[in-house]
């Protein structure tokens, strides 16, 4: 196992008096895909908000790349972010080669610039994602697909070492989805990626993860898929999960 | 026709030409931060600060009574610049930390400070004291003796503003995208929302002699609006609105100028709204591409 690049230590969460992650260990290596499953109330956006140091954890720590998450988070070059259900504001005025570059925002610092090198990755990212020739396109002219897809070229702009996924094919239809889950292994493989994919898409977590952590408000497993034992899959997925990975790698 | 275009009143004096120095350079503050203000709906924010100023000026002409020193005009303008200063640091802080919403917070601080305003200025007629000038100099604006202080405030605010905005522009705008994700994406989110509050303050507190405390928000609003309304290109935006602004303050300053009985502040927002809904008509005749 390579090294974590990613280690939840210890962690509790809670809202007020409501505890909603309970001692949670979670260590992730580099360049694996880690779904984060479970029901919902069971802590997985809580889970993520953590990673992006939007909230503090009450107890324990995390540390992504060797430094806390709020310093990783600061740096802008540590970890990219795809919300859930991406939307524009009504009539905001940029296109979407300038929402992309965006991405490069919180890297370059207040007085910095994009270098070159940023611009022509930002090019290759548009082509990589397939929006290319959108690029002069108002950004709230896309459809929902092109707008994830922007956002998630806007994420990698910076060339984030941790990509996060926060419920990615949710309304979604199943040719999307595949689409989706092709689309993710290529840019996994091209960008020596790590993923945290948060999802109650089963379908996709099987066919793209390497490790799955199924959460309610404790980790119930942190793992391979295939040392998974059958009646927490079921609990999980209500189905078999090798048969799952077979019906969507057929 | 002459007479109508070339009052003879608008005569080229160093007051005129200060007058019009200040209202280009507060058109062109507003301007740039116009677009910023109506994308992150803080239309309600200019009004909030400018009032809570009407407030501090109400403060002021009190204190003067104790305080004869302050009877002047800008120990009044900066007691109510530090009222503006002090709502727009309140009502940042109240909207970052959600315990009360942006537009109820604001709506707080315009009621409480148009209500003190106005009940420190009845005590001041009670009490019979001095000759301060009427509040509705304040509420509506006056560009007659303008010090030439007020020039170089609002060349000063103009110049510190465009370079603000452009040394900032990404972030800025990432911000009034998404304000969490851009925090995600490691802008300093918390410098951007108070940096933000403070340029409109110190545009209002600019403006606020030309355009009066009541009004002077249009400023940050309505050009904005029109270039919004006309582009979904950013540079489109904020020229429209600078065009709009510049055109709008210079004519409703000579309106004032040519007839002394209109108050330059509604003068300057009735061409802006003008300007809106012409620009709001012919949006998507070719500016956006």
């Amino acid at each position: 196992m390579s090294e974590p690049i990613i280690e939840i230590s210890n962690v509790d969460f809670a809202y007020g008096q409501r505890l909603v992650l309970k001692h949670i260990n979670i260590s992730v290596a580099r360049g694996t895909t880690v779904g984060v499953i479970g029901p919902n109330g069971g802590g997985k956006t809580t889970l993520m908000k953590l990673l992006l140091a939007l909230l503090k954890p009450t107890r324990g720590t995390i540390t992504v790349a060797g430094m806390p998450a709020v310093a990783a988070v600061r740096r802008g070059d540590v970890m990219g972010y795809l919300p859930q259900n991406p939307q524009t504001p009504p009539g905001f005025p940029i296109n979407v080669g300038q929402f992309v570059r965006l991405g490069l925002a919180g890297k370059i610092g207040i007085l910095g610039r994009e270098s070159a090198d940023d611009l022509r990755h930002v090019r290759w990212l548009l082509g990589k994602v397939g929006i290319e020739e959108l690029a002069d396109t108002p950004i709230g002219e896309l459809s929902g697909g092109e707008l994830q897809r922007a956002y998630i070229a806007r994420a990698l702009a910076s060339r984030p070492h941790v990509l996060l996924l926060d419920e990615p094919t949710t309304g979604i239809d199943r040719i999307g989805q595949d689409q989706f889950i092709r689309f993710l292994n290529d840019l996994k493989q091209s960008l020596a990626l790590t993923v945290i994919l948060a999802s109650h898409d089963v379908r996709t977590v099987a066919a793209v993860c390497d490790r799955l952590a199924c959460l309610n408000v404790t980790l119930h497993y942190h793992d391979v898929p295939e040392n998974m034992p059958r009646e927490l899959a079921r609990e999980m997925f209500g189905s078999d999960l090798a048969e799952l990975r077979t019906s969507r790698a057929g | 026709m002459d007479a109508l275009l070339f009052p003879a009143n608008l005569e080229l004096t160093s007051n005129t030409i200060r007058a019009a120095v200040a209202s280009a350079s507060v058109g062109v503050a507003g301007a740039v931060l116009s677009p910023f203000v109506v994308l992150r709906r803080w239309a309600y924010l200019g009004d909030g600060i400018a009032h809570a100023a009407f407030g501090g000026i109400g403060t002021a002409v009190l204190l003067a009574i104790a305080f004869p020193a302050l009877n002047n005009g800008v120990a009044i303008f900066l007691i109510g610049a530090a009222f503006a200063l002090a709502t727009a640091g309140a009502v940042g802080w109240i909207s970052r930390r959600r315990a009360v919403s942006g537009d109820a917070a604001i709506g707080i601080f315009v009621a409480a400070a148009l209500a003190w305003g106005f009940i420190a200025f009845g005590i001041h007629a009670h009490l019979g004291r001095g000759n301060t000038t009427g509040w509705e100099t304040y509420l509506l604006g006056n560009v007659n003796r303008l010090p030439p202080a007020a020039m170089a405030l609002a060349a000063g605010v103009c110049a510190a503003i465009l370079l603000v905005v452009a040394v900032l522009r990404r972030q800025i705008v990432l911000y009034c995208f998404d304000p969490t994700l851009a925090e995600v994406s490691g802008v300093p989110v918390g410098f951007v929302h108070y940096l933000l509050i403070m340029l409109v303050a110190v545009v209002i507190i600019a403006g606020m002699q030309l355009a009066g405390n009541l009004l002077v928000a249009g400023l940050l609003v309505l050009p904005g609006a029109a270039g919004l309304a006309v582009s979904r290109r950013m540079k489109i935006v904020v020229a429209v609105a600078v065009g709009a602004n510049v055109a709008a303050t210079l004519a409703g300053i000579a309106v004032s100028w040519r007839w002394p009985f209109i108050a330059p502040g509604p003068a300057i927002v009735a061409v802006l709204f003008l300007e809106f809904l012409v620009a709001y008509l012919s949006r998507g005749r070719g500016l956006s591409e």
